[in-house]
């Protein structure tokens, strides 16, 4: 991956939660730099700071020191509208959970990010047809999510990912909750998007088995990187 | 998010809402309602005031023995075992008539009296309210509507015009006009037949002396006066009193007469209606503003209940203004939906209310067409109001809904 443009940069960043009167450290000092078109995998056991990493590289929360650049932006000094809307059009979130809006369609689901940063609605819904397409649910557009399969939602939910063509995929546990087979043809999905769209992916696992499919392996113990593999 | 998306998003909120949401629009659908069927019910009695007022002409004074009502009050220790001596021998007679007649202010004078007498039709007989009129003046002076035959005339004397009720379901068979009955042993024919609901019965006031047997010839119960000029009635009011006074030797203090006039009348009445009116509106805005804290207490619980969904619009590029924007519309539609439905419950409710409070038969007629009768821009200050309370009461929570950290509400379960 050396030679595309740096996407990402994580400078010495802490993050420490306040537990009453203690102080827990979640990061210790990350540093990395991620480029544009990578397979991201980050590992570690639960506690090692992960799930933490994550929501700092996603933009959801700020460090409590140390400086993420987003695109050459620090996201530190950004106001929250700016933010959310370079959150919204940079980076496309899959949950294990699925964590699709529960009263509106699938079809909608997938519209959702198009509407937050005001895509025309023409526009917004030939991309979400396309989409519907891409992830083999057209017909399953107007089905609330709750008469979807597990499989199913979270294909809906890579859809919606997707919708506002952001250059970084990010998905945490994407297969947490799927069995073995519906999770490998995610997992397969992932890979057609890494490769065919050139799409960049972020993804937080504890499953050694996922971290196969990526290219770069980014190992936490204990809020600090051990180990940086990008030999694959 | 554009502000139609957000809408969008909002009715759709409200439409998935759980029971528990639509308890919440019941209080608010009752607060409007009752607010609504009280204030149509007060414009209407009011309404019906002023409808009595144009009708009973507010040219009309009418003059009776006695102090009047307000120096009563007053002078409450007057009534004592004397009072009743001295009161008969206040009467309304000639003299004052006389002295009425010479005051440039007063177009008619129609002289009155009352009693009740026996009537006949056939083999069934009841009794009626006998009015005694000058036939001469009444029929220009009176607000009563003829609805068959005619009024009564200066030449008239066995003549009687009755009331609506009298002519029909009084007596077993339906009373028309030139039809004759009996009162007090004197055949009368009936020339006319009021469009009212009275028991009344309205003859010349010379036959009327032979059929009282009590009165006495040249006293009167009450001079009815019509004025010149209705915007002049205060003037003519303090003429009137000036020479009457003047004739029957009294002081303000000794005043023994009563001038009332019937605008006086209505507008009294129309002013207990509406400090009425005021004070049920209270009691219904503290129903509206119980309906306002339910809304408070369902919108901070759904903002607990849709952290999560929050936190997923926030990773999904929403920003805090469009959560904001959703959440404070979502209370707008619950109060919206609650003053609709409450404006459609007022409607229906100032129909029956009257009838619940018993009011008489005209009434009722009256009052179920409150609802058409009540303005358009009662109904849209209603539901505008409702909207603004829906809106005030989710301000703080939807505040609270668009401030959360994306990575805390997503956390939320």
């Amino acid at each position: 991956m050396k030679g595309t443009p740096m996407l990402l940069h994580l400078q010495d960043v802490w993050k420490v939660y306040q537990m009453g009167e203690v102080e827990v450290p979640a990061l210790r000092g990350i540093t990395v730099e991620i480029r544009k078109g990578d397979f991201v995998a980050i590992i570690g056991a639960s506690g090692s700071g992960k799930s933490t990493m994550m929501n700092l590289i996603g933009c959801l929360d700020l460090p409590s020191k140390g400086s993420i650049f987003l695109k050459d932006r620090d996201i530190t000094k950004m106001s929250e509208s700016d933010l959310a809307t370079l959150r919204g059009r940079t980076v496309g979130f899959i949950f294990q959970q699925y964590n699709l809006i529960p009263s509106i369609t699938a079809f909608d689901n997938i519209l959702l990010p198009m509407e937050f940063l005001e895509y025309d609605d023409k526009t917004a819904h030939a991309r979400a047809t396309k989409i519907m397409k891409m992830v083999g649910l057209e017909d399953k557009g107007h089905h609330l999510p709750t008469q979807l399969s597990g499989g199913q939602q979270q294909r809906v939910s890579i859809g919606r990912s997707l919708a506002a063509d952001p250059e970084i995929i990010l998905a945490d546990e994407p297969t947490g909750n799927l069995d073995s087979t519906t999770g490998k043809s995610i997992m397969e999905m992932f890979r057609k998007l890494w490769k065919e769209e050139g799409k960049t992916i972020i993804m937080v696992t504890h499953d050694l088995k996922l971290a196969r499919y990526a290219h770069t392996v980014i190992e936490l113990k204990d809020g600090q990187i051990i180990k940086i593999d990008n030999t694959r | 998010m554009k502000f139609r998306k957000a809408f969008k998003h909002a009715l759709n909120m409200v439409l998935h809402a759980k029971i528990r949401s639509w308890l919440t629009i019941l209080g608010i659908v009752i607060g409007v309602a009752a607010v609504i069927s009280i204030v149509s019910l007060g414009e209407a009695l009011q309404q019906d005031v002023s409808s009595q007022l144009g009708n009973l002409g507010g040219d009309i004074l009418t003059l009776t023995a006695g102090r009047p009502r307000a120096m009563d009050f007053g002078h409450g220790r007057d009534y004592g075992g004397d009072a009743s001596a001295s009161e008969e021998e206040i009467v309304i007679d000639r003299t004052d008539l006389q002295a009425l007649k010479g005051i440039s202010d007063i177009m008619l004078i129609d002289t009155q009296i009352r009693g009740n007498a026996e009537i006949y039709y056939v083999a069934e007989k009841g009794s009626v309210t006998v009015n005694g009129v000058d036939p001469a003046t009444w029929y220009q002076i009176t607000t009563s509507e003829i609805a068959e035959g005619r009024m009564l005339g200066p030449a008239d004397s066995n003549v009687i015009v009755v009331g609506g009720r009298i002519a029909d379901g009084f007596f077993d068979k339906q009373l028309g006009v030139n039809q004759l009955v009996t009162i007090e042993e004197r055949l009368f024919r009936i020339v006319g037949i009021l469009d009212d609901t009275s028991n009344s019965v309205y003859m010349p006031i010379d036959i009327a002396y032979e059929i009282l047997e009590d009165k006495e010839k040249g006293v009167y119960d009450s001079i009815v006066i019509k004025v010149k000029d209705e915007e002049q009635l205060d003037q003519a009011i303090a003429n009137i009193e000036q020479k009457l006074m003047i004739t029957r030797h009294a002081t303000e203090s000794t005043k023994d007469f009563t001038i009332s006039s019937n605008k006086e009348r209505q507008e009294q009445r129309a002013e207990m209606m509406s400090s009425m009116t005021t004070f049920l509106t209270a009691i219904a805005a503290v129903a509206l503003l119980v309906g306002a804290v339910g809304i408070a207490n369902t919108m901070f619980t759904s903002v607990l209940e849709k952290t999560k969904e929050i936190g997923i619009m926030k990773a999904i590029g929403a920003r805090n203004n469009d959560i904001l924007t959703i959440f404070l519309l979502n209370a707008g539609f619950i109060g919206f939906f609650g003053g609709l439905l409450g404006v459609i419950l007022g409607i229906i409710l100032s129909g029956f209310l009257p009838m619940l409070m018993g009011a008489s038969g005209g009434m009722i007629s009256r009052m179920g067409s409150a609802g058409s009768a009540m303005g358009l821009t009662t109904i849209l200050l209603a539901l505008g109001i409702s909207v603004f309370i829906g809106m005030a009461s989710g301000a703080v929570p939807a505040y609270q809904a668009s401030r959360l950290k994306p990575v805390d509400a997503l956390r939320y379960e």
